[in-house]
């Protein structure tokens, strides 16, 4: 099945501004990114990035183990988000840079760590698709879990439709 | 492939082939301005295409619709079918999706694009693909010319690119409630529009330039909506005299929650 | 765009599901399988009505297919393009003063049963 992640350049400046701020003990910064579904031939998905939510400072927990974690009241946000955007299908992706450049993966903290998140978010929007989404600094990767289902969906490309647009493909399969 | 194929266009910046070729575009509408458009995409090296037409060669197309001989005209050669000759005889290896009706019949192959060129003939054809660029965010180049006047003909035309989350249309003053209240008056009685190659050519011209420049940022203006006039008795395209009193700065007609599939909430 | 909610409890009855569409800044009103005047064929069909100007008209009243009625009308939307749906409409202008949205209904179904 294709699937396939767009954003608006403004949207997509917004979040790399936030996510290369430094903070003042984690390594990285994570955020959430709302999205709603579009169809596509051949029963194919469009993730349509609609917007951004920065995780506040002192919501991180200072863990030297990983580069970032925050604790419980993100969780409780990010899930009351979920909730709200029921009617309009909005699903949540939960969004992090990765400090270099071209095509990036899912290192193994984050396979191990970030995929648990997905269910909870699944049984409050069941109607939406949530997933993970990864940025380098010129390149971008998503993992989609479309309504209802158990596994992700590597996205065949992140599109950001700004002034340039930037098509970032998958060349590898995650 | 010889590396000396886009060697002259190389000022368009080190990785523009690159960026060119993994662009979807999309064209709606092939006849004399869509037509001008496919060959120029193909020259520059575009690989993947959504095309829509539902129309055959006419005689009376033959005064402008690039690529079409005469031959086309006696076989009503379908204008999708000589727009992808023209694609692979320039990118043999280029991916076209092409559908022989209204996009609205078929409208999912159109949203994997991400920038889309409307050269359709009427005001609320024009509407409903802009409302589905913002819909499916993708950039929306809109192309038209039109004639008019008998005792003095006066040729006009626009380029406007209207990007998700930028003015549209409407805010640049080129869609009215008064023009579409106008053409749904006019309804079946529009008749053959005068249409004639040159000016095509400009607009087209104008229209890729626009595509390439938001692909590449050659130019580096970073434009993120344009309405440029066409005079075609003066040889001029200018920028539209609405966009100097703009009364908006951010779009109010296109909220950034109406993406995605329309999700229609039960009262 | 706010209704009342009486005004909606009305526009039900004329329908068996009554949802609410925001396109381009307007709020669309989707009358599912919305019962036609009698003499029309077919009898049912879906509804968009659109309660603002558009087009030239004070509102308008879509349909999800072309019907036949009483009176031929013009049918000079063939192919209108709303909520990722394709519509129809006939010309039927429609002009009431500060309307429920059940009397805005009813006058544009009235096209199909009065003359002009």
């Amino acid at each position: 099945m294709r699937i396939e992640v767009k954003l608006t350049g403004a949207l997509y400046d917004r979040i790399m501004r936030d996510l290369m701020r430094p903070h003042p003990f984690a390594a990285e910064r994570v955020g959430f990114v709302f999205a709603r579904l579009g169809s596509l031939a051949d029963q194919g998905k469009l993730i349509l990035l609609n917007h951004y939510h920065s995780i506040p400072d002192q919501q991180y927990i200072d863990d030297p183990a990983v580069g970032a974690r925050t604790g419980s009241e993100t969780m409780t946000w990010a899930m009351q988000a979920v909730y709200h955007g029921r009617a309009a299908r909005e699903g949540i992706f939960h969004i992090h840079l990765h400090g270099h450049n071209g095509e990036t993966g899912m290192s193994n903290v984050d396979s191990d760590e970030i995929p648990k998140l997905i269910p909870g978010f699944q049984s409050v929007g069941r109607e939406a698709a949530h997933g993970i989404i990864i940025l380098s600094r010129d390149h971008g990767s998503a993992w989609v879990w479309l309504p209802g289902s158990k596994e992700a969906v590597h996205a065949v490309c992140v599109s950001v439709i700004g002034v340039p647009v930037f098509v970032f493909e998958r060349r590898i399969s995650k | 492939m010889s590396a000396d194929r886009y060697s002259r266009q190389s000022f368009l910046g080190r990785n523009a082939e690159e960026l060119i070729s993994r662009c979807t575009v999309g064209v709606v509408g092939l006849g004399g301005g869509g037509s001008h458009i496919i060959q120029q995409l193909a020259l520059i090296g575009f690989q993947r295409y959504v095309l829509y037409d539902d129309d055959v060669v006419e005689e009376s197309n033959l005064n402008r619709l690039v690529g079409a001989k005469s031959a086309d005209a006696l076989a009503q050669t379908p204008k999708l079918q000589l727009a992808k000759m023209m694609i692979y005889g320039l990118q043999s290896t280029a991916t076209v999706r092409g559908s022989a009706c209204r996009w609205q019949e078929n409208p999912e192959p159109l949203r994997e694009c991400q920038i889309v060129f409307g050269c359709v003939d009427s005001y609320q054809g024009r509407h409903e693909l802009e409302v589905a660029c913002r819909r499916y965010l993708m950039h929306y180049i809109d192309v038209g010319m039109d004639v008019h006047g008998k005792e003095t003909p006066v040729i006009g035309g626009q380029v406007i690119l209207s990007s998700p989350g930028g003015l549209c249309m409407r805010c640049m003053g080129f869609l009215t409630d008064e023009r579409l209240a106008q053409e749904a008056a006019r309804y079946g009685s529009a008749g053959p529009r005068p249409q004639v190659v040159w000016p095509n050519g400009v607009l087209a011209s104008t229209a890729v330039g626009l595509a390439v420049d938001l692909l590449t940022n050659w130019t580096r203006r970073g434009r993120a909506h344009a309405y440029l006039s066409y005079d075609g008795n003066q040889a001029t395209v200018k920028e539209s005299i609405t966009l100097r009193n703009l009364p908006a700065r951010t779009c109010p007609h296109f909220p950034e929650s109406d993406i995605g599939d329309p999700v229609l909430v039960e009262l | 765009m706010e209704s009342p909610e009486h005004q909606l409890e009305e526009l039900k009855r004329y329908c068996t599901k009554l949802k609410a569409v925001p396109e381009g800044g307007v709020t669309y009103l989707y009358l599912e399988q919305l019962r036609l005047p009698a003499g029309c064929t077919p009898a049912v069909c879906d509804g968009l009505l659109c309660p603002v100007a558009r087009d030239g008209y004070p509102s308008r009243l879509f349909l999800s297919v072309q019907v036949s009625s009483p009176y031929t009308r013009n049918w000079n939307v063939s192919n209108a393009r709303i909520a990722e749906k394709n519509w129809v409409a006939f010309s039927w202008k429609v002009e009431l003063k500060d309307p429920t949205l059940a009397r805005l209904l009813i006058a544009h179904l009235n096209g199909f049963t009065k003359e002009k």
